[in-house]
């Protein structure tokens, strides 16, 4: 009977067991060929894959084998998950599961939000994947919840309110599971909110910690904050931080101060336009880095956290680095915070460069007359030098793909007024970009993707579109580095020139992040498409006009 | 001078004519409320700026595919309008209704009237 019994609870745990996805494996995410565990395709953020069944030659025969209709015309930002065989995708709207093979529907969970919802979200309508761990699917909502469905029903499991959503605070980011913790990241910069991370029990959604991202008075940094201005600080966390097992320690990028216009919170605003070094069971503060202190320009510091392994002066060295909105790509040692190199990757007129001793932005007169409250011409533009779009990093080859932008902007502060639920910006709006021209006079590409040395910031090659791309980029062991265009083609280049190899219509444009794994010997490679994001809404390009929203997954394979 | 031409001039002229008539006529039927008007849609602006712009585009320039192109909406259709605004639309459209007040969506239709020239 007692044998029996054993049995019985042994069985009971065993299919469980089959679909549970542990911390070893998400720690294994970034060499798991068979699967995309992490958002950013590995914990380190470095959206490589070993894999080269795809490569510079067979590219050329790279075919859709089936798309998915998200029923859905919001922007499509989000990145798939792979795990046995099911792709695990999100919309605004909705969580799906699809089988990877075939692209049928196993199940589909609709995300319900008040109609109010929009009224608060600054830059598009926008969900960007999900976090799989112990056989969940966890998400946020537009509406700043957090939900954990089961990933083989998707049955809700728990759902737990973050904050109430009405003054401003929305969740578009890709939840992260660290040592057991559920930690997500918040929207509300531009609506004068004060921002934080959370971590959740991953089992019952039990709220285990917050930090908030500006101190309040009598916490470490708070006298960066004059008077009351720390209350609507901004501060926003709405990029998944990386992860570093051996370290037991998240990096999680800061975005930009509330409001814009610096005049009114004199002092370094910490910390905004930073990044925190955390604890993953406490959210407590390790160390923190600031790109921008005193920031005017929205330079929002909330993009991928990329982690290497890499050679500085020779030496092996554990570092984090970021292609910040500010125009400088930074190298820093993950371990004690110091940095290690920033130079600029794009055109930047407001610093000199940066200080290497004290981390510090080197002031021109342009970021002097901005704060003074003058009109100043601004490269970059507030969109950044990057803005969210994830950058791609291949180890062996030490080189970092990024969608760059290029474009500056006239900039002038203005006064700003608090009101519960309304933009709280302090700059004017009416005032347009700055697109760039060719030596003849004719309008120059807006961005391009580039092959960035990090320690340099200098480009190997780089290839220029005529508008700028919002899609994140993959890069391969084949040799091929994906990327996706406005206005919807999805692109293969050569990793080593540059060359584009390979592009399909895909229907509406790319904002999606392309991932790659392997099933039953065959590479795919998987993409969402559907335009909205905030190039689309902010840039007043009518080029855009006959590009149609409409979302949906596209999955590649080389035709045999 | 050709006949084909000399028509052509005459046309042009004729044109012309009717052309600055039908300004001076607007003109002067507007001239009473211009300055009450020009007001109105600078608030409208303001208002713009602050509650739409973030998702119809700046001094409402937009490509018009992911939303409404604002410049495009029929100046005959002010009912519409204020119902869109107040109360939402197609699930895409928030609501604005306990946001804003009537007066406050007739300044946003005045600015929308301008077509943000």
């Amino acid at each position: 009977m007692k044998r029996l019994l054993i049995a019985a609870v042994v069985a009971a745990f065993l299919p469980a067991g089959a679909q549970a996805q542990t911390a070893q494996d998400l720690a294994k995410g970034a060499g798991d060929t068979k699967n995309v565990l992490n958002y950013g395709m590995g914990y380190n953020l470095q959206r490589y894959s070993p894999l080269t069944q795809i490569n510079k030659e067979t590219v050329k025969r790279l075919e859709p084998v089936w798309n998915y209709s998200y029923d859905d015309n919001r922007s499509e930002e989000s990145q798939p998950l792979v795990y046995n065989g099911v792709l695990y995708v999100t919309t605004n709207s909705a969580t799906m599961a699809v089988d990877a093979k075939t692209g049928h529907q196993l199940w589909k969970t609709k995300v319900d939000y008040p109609p109010e919802t929009p009224r608060i979200v600054c830059c598009g309508i926008i969900n960007r994947g999900a976090a799989l761990y112990d056989g969940k699917v966890f998400r946020t909502t537009l509406d700043a919840n957090v939900v954990a469905l089961d990933a083989k029903t998707g049955k809700e499991v728990w759902k737990q309110n973050a904050i109430d959503f009405k003054t401003g605070y929305s969740m578009t980011v890709a939840p992260l599971v660290a040592d057991g913790v559920v930690i997500t990241g918040i929207s509300g910069a531009e609506f004068g909110t004060r921002l934080f991370i959370d971590g959740w029990d991953a089992a019952t959604g039990k709220h285990l910690w917050r930090t908030y991202t500006v101190p309040a008075p009598g916490e470490a940094g708070s006298d960066t904050w004059p008077g009351d201005t720390w209350q609507h600080g901004g501060g926003s966390t709405w990029i998944t931080g990386s992860f570093d097992p051996e370290l037991h320690t998240v990096y999680w990028g800061i975005g930009n101060p509330g409001p814009f216009n610096a005049a009114v919170r004199k002092g370094d605003n910490l910390y905004t336009d930073s990044v925190l070094a955390l604890d993953p069971k406490t959210g407590k503060v390790k160390w923190h880095f600031q790109f921008s202190p005193n920031d005017p320009f929205d330079y929002d510091s909330v993009a991928e956290m990329v982690l290497a392994d890499i050679k500085v002066n020779g030496k092996p060295t554990k570092v984090v680095m970021d292609a910040n909105r500010n125009g400088f790509f930074y190298v820093i040692d993950r371990t004690t915070g110091k940095l290690l190199a920033a130079n600029n990757y794009v055109k930047v007129n407001w610093a000199k460069g940066i200080d290497l001793k004290t981390g510090r932005p080197i002031d021109t007169d342009v970021i002097v007359k901005a704060r003074a409250g003058e009109k100043v011409e601004l490269w970059p533009s507030i969109l950044g030098g990057k803005n969210w779009e994830p950058i791609a990093f291949d180890p062996h080859r030490g080189v970092a793909y990024a969608n760059t932008l290029n474009f500056g902007m006239p900039y002038k502060a203005i006064p700003a007024e608090y009101k519960a639920g309304d933009w709280y910006v302090g700059m004017d709006l009416t005032q347009g970009w700055i697109w760039p021209k060719t030596a003849d006079g004719k309008d120059g590409p807006r961005g391009y993707l580039k092959a960035i040395d990090p320690m340099t910031g200098k480009a190997k090659w780089e290839a220029p579109s005529d508008m700028p791309r919002f899609s994140g980029v993959l890069a391969t062991a084949g040799g091929v580095v994906f990327s996706g265009q406005l206005t919807g083609e999805f692109e293969a280049f050569d990793a080593d020139t540059g060359h584009k190899l390979w592009h399909f219509q895909t229907g509406s444009g790319v904002e999606g992040q392309p991932v790659t794994w392997e099933q039953d010997g065959v590479q795919y490679v998987a993409v969402s498409t559907g335009i909205g994001g905030v190039y689309s809404l902010f840039s007043g390009d009518e080029r855009l006009k006959g590009i149609p929203a409409g979302g949906s997954l596209w999955v590649f394979a080389v035709r045999k | 001078m050709t006949h084909h031409r000399e028509l052509a001039a005459l046309g042009l002229m004729l044109a012309l004519a009717a052309g600055s008539s039908v300004v001076a006529a607007e003109q002067s039927q507007q001239s009473a409320g211009i300055s009450a008007d020009l007001a109105q849609v600078q608030r409208g602006k303001g208002l713009y700026a602050d509650h739409c712009s973030h998702c119809h585009g700046f001094n409402m320039v937009s490509a018009g595919n992911v939303t409404f192109d604002l410049r495009t909406f029929p100046r005959n259709q002010r009912e519409r309008f204020f119902n869109s605004v107040t109360n939402g639309r197609d699930n895409r459209m928030p609501p604005w209704g306990d946001v804003l007040t009537q007066d406050e969506i007739g300044d946003l239709w005045a600015y929308i009237c301008t077509g943000g020239k």
